[in-house]
């Protein structure tokens, strides 16, 4: 169930986040994604732009999927857990493409009293080629 | 002949810049997305939570920017154009979830500038490093983004 609360206790290294499955990616997105954020580069909006640019056409802002990302791991841990999220942006997302985000378990370690799991995360289009890479840090509750 | 970028940035610190935070920007950025958790959309959720109010999702620091510096500044800088640019990694680390209201400071640098060659080319990666504190200069967030540009 979606937003239902981790404990840190019941984590185990190894364990897989529940995929989170976004887009076919539409213009109207990338669109509301520039308004949102500030970004309107026109690389992401315009596609004669995109293609004099040698890109090919149009393509998704990396911080869109990254976001698509931080969903996954805040659906899973909570909203307010993410400590870190960090990424490479390893393949473009174009218009049409569904990506699939997921991450697994890396390693849990306790400072403090705050409790850490550390996550390997990505997200892939739908021909399986990873287009995110990254790790994040979620900061769990304890069972007590 | 491709371009030369201008290493002599590295170090360059851009003026600090406040922004504070509305809560309306905070629910257009999550719909955007499509993240319809209720800890960033609905004000009562918020208000009941650890927080006290509605928080920002994760890669919110993303739509922090200096409303009053000239947008293309780091491009001239560097002696390039917004079409040769792409986003290869970002890093955003968070003590502290960001709240609607709350203004913050960012302090932005260029921590590194280095150049390679794949497989479409040779290209400069420039590293950026942003410092956000809060009104009372404690560190709440940082993130750290790389440009590539193709040279």
């Amino acid at each position: 169930m979606r937003y239902a609360r981790v404990y840190w206790d019941d984590v185990k290294v190894g364990d897989e986040l529940p995929a989170l499955v976004k887009g076919p990616i539409q213009q109207i997105q990338l669109t509301r994604y520039a308004g949102a954020s500030g970004d309107f580069n026109p690389i992401h909006q315009d596609d004669e732009f995109a293609r004099a640019a040698g890109m090919g056409g149009v393509f998704a802002h990396g911080m869109l999927s990254m976001g698509f990302v931080g969903q996954a791991v805040s659906d899973w841990a909570g909203a307010g857990t993410v400590r870190k999220l960090g990424v490479r942006f390893a393949a473009l997302v174009r218009l049409k493409d569904v990506v699939t985000c997921r991450g697994r378990v890396l390693a849990k370690a306790s400072k403090d009293d705050v409790h850490l799991v550390e996550l390997e995360v990505w997200a892939e289009n739908q021909k399986a080629e990873k287009v995110v890479t990254g790790r994040a840090t979620v900061a769990l509750p304890v069972r007590g | 002949m491709p371009l030369t970028i201008n290493k002599a940035i590295v170090g360059k610190e851009y003026p600090p810049y406040a922004v504070t935070v509305e809560r309306g920007k905070i629910k257009e950025f999550a719909r955007a997305i499509g993240d319809l958790n209720p800890l960033y959309l609905d004000d009562r959720v918020g208000a009941a939570s650890e927080w006290g109010d509605v928080i920002a999702p994760p890669t919110f620091a993303v739509t922090f920017r200096d409303e009053g510096a000239d947008t293309g500044a780091l491009l001239r800088d560097l002696g390039t154009d917004i079409s040769r640019v792409l986003h290869g990694e970002q890093e955003f680390e968070q003590f502290h979830p960001f709240l609607p209201g709350q203004t913050y400071l960012c302090r932005p640098r260029i921590v590194d500038i280095y150049e390679k060659t794949g497989r479409s080319g040779p290209m400069a990666f420039v590293v950026r490093e942003t410092a956000i504190t809060d009104r009372a200069n404690e560190i709440v967030a940082t993130m750290r983004g790389v440009t590539v540009i193709r040279l």
